[in-house]
């Protein structure tokens, strides 16, 4: 198709015409638009272009999906739930282990405690008087006691503030993380099954 | 509606049947608006898979005071959009591959009918291919759907103005590739 000269009102006119196309246009608008398509060869033409565009949208009808289309979504969503109840059974078995580690390490945490305390107190020579009556069964223990203090002693000493607050959090987010597991658990349908 | 409504409960419920007939009641729409954008009917049933996964997923955000079906076509017209950008090339729509049913009242149309709706089939994926994702997405919900401007940009999540904004210059765009050919 031959072009006519590009017109300089052509953005306006386009906006007017896809208003026009919507039935959206006001009166004043609409002698506007009239007016100028009856003076300009180029927006007459992509006028004309632009209704035919449309007649043939307008035209053509919905289509629809090959048959069973609603079983191949049913299945889709089974395989996903499945996928999910393995990453979950996967996720409980990893989180267990980690709370197992964190159990112990919050009991040995409170055996270094206790060792600690203890060494405290057999420093002190106003304990040491009070407690000479049960020394002798308490310096059985204490011997191994005193070993370890050497070590885990120290280093609580050094480390003590960090490590409770790395342990603290580490509970606190083992503790989240069962919870959010149990909230979200398949089968618990408040939540769909779904994250 | 209220049968739509008592699925969407029981839906959220965990009952997968309900939601079955909620798919059964919008698989056209879904995979029309889907097919429409992508062009290509093997991916076009993948993306409105898609849709309903997703809607089967997000389905506690939705809000009742909204037609679901406008839901749902917010959710295929975002992911196709999404689709589109990921090709990073123009789509490459398979003009002789099979082509969808169309949903017509009329009996089997006559050869020459055939004929004449299937180059009209082909020019509306030509002009609907020369369009960005987004100026697509409009397009289609303005002419499959009927959608008001304020229901795309609804649906868009998009303001009223730039909808028409985008109508006018896809028309012009398909206008202008009409002429070319």
């Amino acid at each position: 198709m031959d072009r006519v000269v590009e017109c300089e009102h052509g953005e306006e006119m386009t906006a007017l015409m896809s208003l026009a196309l919507d039935h959206l246009l006001e009166e004043a608008e609409r002698q506007a638009l009239d007016r100028h398509l009856a003076a300009c060869a180029f927006c007459r033409s992509e006028w004309v272009a632009m209704q035919q565009v449309s007649v043939v949208l307008e035209a053509s009808p919905l289509v629809g999906p090959p048959l069973g289309f609603a079983v191949r979504v049913e299945r889709r969503l089974e395989e996903q739930a499945k996928k999910q109840r393995q990453v979950f059974g996967g996720l409980a078995l990893f989180t267990s282990s980690l709370s197992l580690a964190g159990m112990t390490v919050a009991a040995a945490l409170m055996l270094v405690m206790g060792i600690v305390a203890w060494r405290w107190l057999d420093a002190s020579p106003a304990v040491q008087q009070g407690t000479q009556a049960v020394s002798k069964v308490a310096s059985g223990m204490g011997l191994v006691g005193k070993g370890a203090s050497l070590f885990l002693g120290d280093l609580l000493l050094r480390y003590g503030a960090p490590l409770v607050v790395i342990l603290g959090v580490g509970l606190v987010v083992l503790v989240g993380v069962w919870a959010w597991l149990f909230l979200k658990r398949p089968g618990n349908t408040r939540h769909n099954g779904f994250a | 509606m209220d049968q739509e409504r008592a699925w969407i409960e029981q839906a959220l419920e965990g009952d997968r049947t309900a939601f079955g007939h909620l798919v059964k009641a919008y698989e056209r729409p879904v995979y029309n608006l889907t097919y429409r954008m992508l062009g290509n009917a093997a991916e076009a049933e993948d993306a409105a898979q898609e849709t309903f996964l997703r809607a089967y997923k997000k389905l506690a955000t939705y809000q009742p005071e909204r037609k679901f079906v406008n839901w749902l076509l917010s959710i295929a017209s975002h992911h196709c959009i999404d689709r589109l950008r990921r090709r990073n090339r123009a789509p490459q729509l398979s003009l002789d591959g099979p082509l969808p049913p169309e949903w017509t009242t009329s009996e089997s149309p006559r050869p020459d009918q055939q004929v004449s709706q299937k180059q009209s089939r082909e020019q509306v994926r030509r002009v609907l291919e020369t369009l960005p994702a987004d100026y697509r997405a409009a397009v289609v919900l303005r002419y499959w759907y009927g959608l008001s401007y304020r229901e795309i940009a609804t649906t868009m999540d998009t303001t009223e103005s730039a909808i028409k904004s985008r109508l006018h210059r896809a028309r012009r765009m398909m206008a202008q590739e009409l002429q070319a050919a």
